[in-house]
């Protein structure tokens, strides 16, 4: 690896650390709750607010508009939130409607203002490979906060407290890497580690498949010259199923005995 | 596999020999502007193309290749008034090359030499999609091309005195070729004087400035949105009485809307070149405008 191969991995593979180091606790939570979806509409809606911020005439830049998209993120988390408790039965579906509700609101409130198109599509769309240092400070800032809050209170965070972490990790991460990296972080180490009892051990396996995915991704990339956060989600699908099919035959009997030791 | 592994290699190679020949790096954003650089520089540049004609220029997904690309660039070459306002700035800062930074002598834009239409009056934000600072597509009116010759070459020289002569020569001898090349086209192009066409969006502006075309209705007026049924209705009813002579669009533009206003009007659908590889005829500027005035020529009644 030269210097300047390093040089472009370098930010991308600090970019999908922080994206990884959120989003594996929480995307356990989400499969457990058969949520998956909740990502898109989120992000989605974090959009809509963007867009919203841009009619409004709000200048475009720096953080009036983040401030847009975490308001309108968090007041879908809410609305989520409620319908959870309300009809926990249809919750998927609900969220997939919230989604496309946002999707079709934006091309509604785009028809009058394409300048909020511009700025939804960098919302959604951020490409890994155009992430700079400096970009990843204010990210940091998020990820450490969502994580301590995550730790702190992960027993009681039935209610509301988990839809607002999520709104919070869903913005800025997109922002950074794009949503079908977002979705892939958020879901596949969750996946590749379903069957592991001990939370300590799943989320430890979890951030090793989502790591050696995001790496192994990051160099393919470089090597042959492709779009990074396409091949990204290929190798972190990879890894998931060498992690499921490989690694974890022959480490499970410790988990296994490990709880049965606790119990 | 094999195909990537090749590419590989021929970056590796080109990263030796670039570093041992004393040829200027050159970053372009579009093809139109490395066939003028082939013109006015020759092999004393090696040059790398960020988009081809199929790829919507004003959109562009990351790849290494273009950050090292970038990286190593003496001078880059792009359009400007903000055609690639969503991915050069970004490569820009990614790459960190003070040499090829906003206002210095490595960054070229070339729209800042010609004389851009459809600049608003007023921005009014309610208007969505006008550009602030005019319509961008400035490559198919010749006139443009000229101008952006002459400036291009006085960069060329600024950044590489050694070569000067060179270029002053290759850029003498190129507007000669240019100006006999666009004194043909005029006069072919008489009888397209006033021909009706819809487009899709403004991308033909100055081609249908410079040639006296009518562009009669645009079907995406706002890029990405797609037309209400109210504007739709408009143009149909506008168009049926009287139909274009057909409905052009560039090679990266979707069909739909032009299948969509040919099959109600019963029209020609024209895909022009646009820019060099649009058709497989259209390998530099010269043959771009050769291509361009003949298809037209072939759907003028």
């Amino acid at each position: 690896m030269n210097e300047f191969e390093l040089s472009i991995i370098g930010p991308a593979f600090l970019a999908s650390l922080l994206v990884l180091s959120t989003h594996v606790p929480l995307g356990t939570e989400v499969l457990r709750r058969g949520i998956i979806f909740i990502d898109l509409a989120i992000a989605q809606v974090a959009g809509l607010g963007v867009i919203a911020a841009d009619t409004m005439g709000w200048e475009a830049e720096g953080w009036l508009v983040q401030i847009a998209a975490v308001s309108a993120a968090l007041i879908a988390a809410y609305i989520l939130h409620w319908t959870d408790k309300r009809w926990p039965e249809i919750q998927e579906a609900l969220i997939g409607v919230c989604f496309i509700l946002a999707a079709v609101t934006a091309i509604l409130m785009l028809a009058e203002n394409p300048h909020g198109g511009e700025h939804m599509k960098e919302l959604l769309v951020g490409q890994i490979l155009w992430v700079n240092f400096d970009q990843l400070l204010p990210v940091a800032i998020v990820s450490a906060l969502v994580l301590v809050a995550w730790y702190w209170m992960r027993d009681h965070l039935q209610g509301f407290g988990f839809y607002a972490l999520f709104a919070f990790a869903i913005t800025a991460s997109v922002q950074l890497v794009g949503i079908y990296l977002v979705f892939a972080c958020l879901i596949i180490p969750a996946i590749a580690t379903r069957h592991i009892l001990r939370r300590g051990i799943r989320i430890v396996c979890g951030y090793g498949v989502g790591i050696v995915g995001c790496l192994a991704g990051l160099m393919i990339s470089v090597r042959g010259d492709f779009p990074a956060g396409a091949v990204i989600v290929w190798s972190l699908a990879v890894s998931a199923l060498m992690f499921a099919w490989l690694v974890w035959p022959m480490i499970r009997h410790k988990d296994h005995s490990a709880e049965t030791n606790i119990g | 596999m094999v195909g990537s592994m090749l590419r590989v290699l021929t970056l590796i190679i080109g990263l030796v020999v670039t570093s041992t020949a004393s040829a200027l790096n050159v970053f372009v954003c579009q093809p139109e502007w490395d066939s003028l650089l082939q013109e006015l520089a020759g092999d004393k540049v090696e040059s790398t193309v960020a988009t081809t004609a199929f790829q919507d220029p004003h959109r562009l997904q990351a790849r290494p290749s273009l950050i090292a690309a970038v990286r190593q660039a003496d001078l880059i070459v792009c359009t400007g008034a903000d055609m690639e306002i969503g991915w050069l700035p970004l490569l820009l800062r990614r790459a960190g090359n003070a040499k090829v930074q906003d206002g210095n002598p490595g960054n070229f834009v070339a729209a800042n030499y010609v004389r851009r239409v459809e600049i608003p009056v007023t921005i009014d934000r309610a208007q969505g999609d006008v550009h602030p600072q005019g319509n961008p597509h400035i490559h198919l009116n010749p006139r443009n091309i000229e101008r952006v010759a002459d400036a291009l070459a006085e960069r060329l020289i600024n950044i590489d005195p050694s070569n000067s002569a060179e270029y002053q020569s290759r850029l003498d001898d190129f507007q000669r070729r240019w100006s006999d090349a666009t004194e043909d086209w005029e006069e072919r192009a008489i009888p397209l004087e006033g021909m009706r066409l819809a487009a899709h969006h403004r991308s033909f502006s100055y081609l249908a400035e410079w040639l006296d075309l009518d562009i009669v209705a645009t079907l995406e007026p706002k890029p990405g949105i797609p037309a209400s049924a109210a504007q739709l209705a408009t143009i149909l009813e506008q168009l049926t009485p009287n139909p274009p002579a057909g409905v052009i669009r560039t090679p990266y533009e979707n069909e739909k809307p032009s299948h969509w206003l040919s099959a109600r009007i019963d029209i020609a659908e024209i895909v022009l070149p646009f820019t060099i590889g649009g058709t497989p005829g259209s390998v530099d500027l010269f043959s771009l405008y050769d291509e361009t005035i003949r298809m037209l020529e072939e759907h003028n009644r």
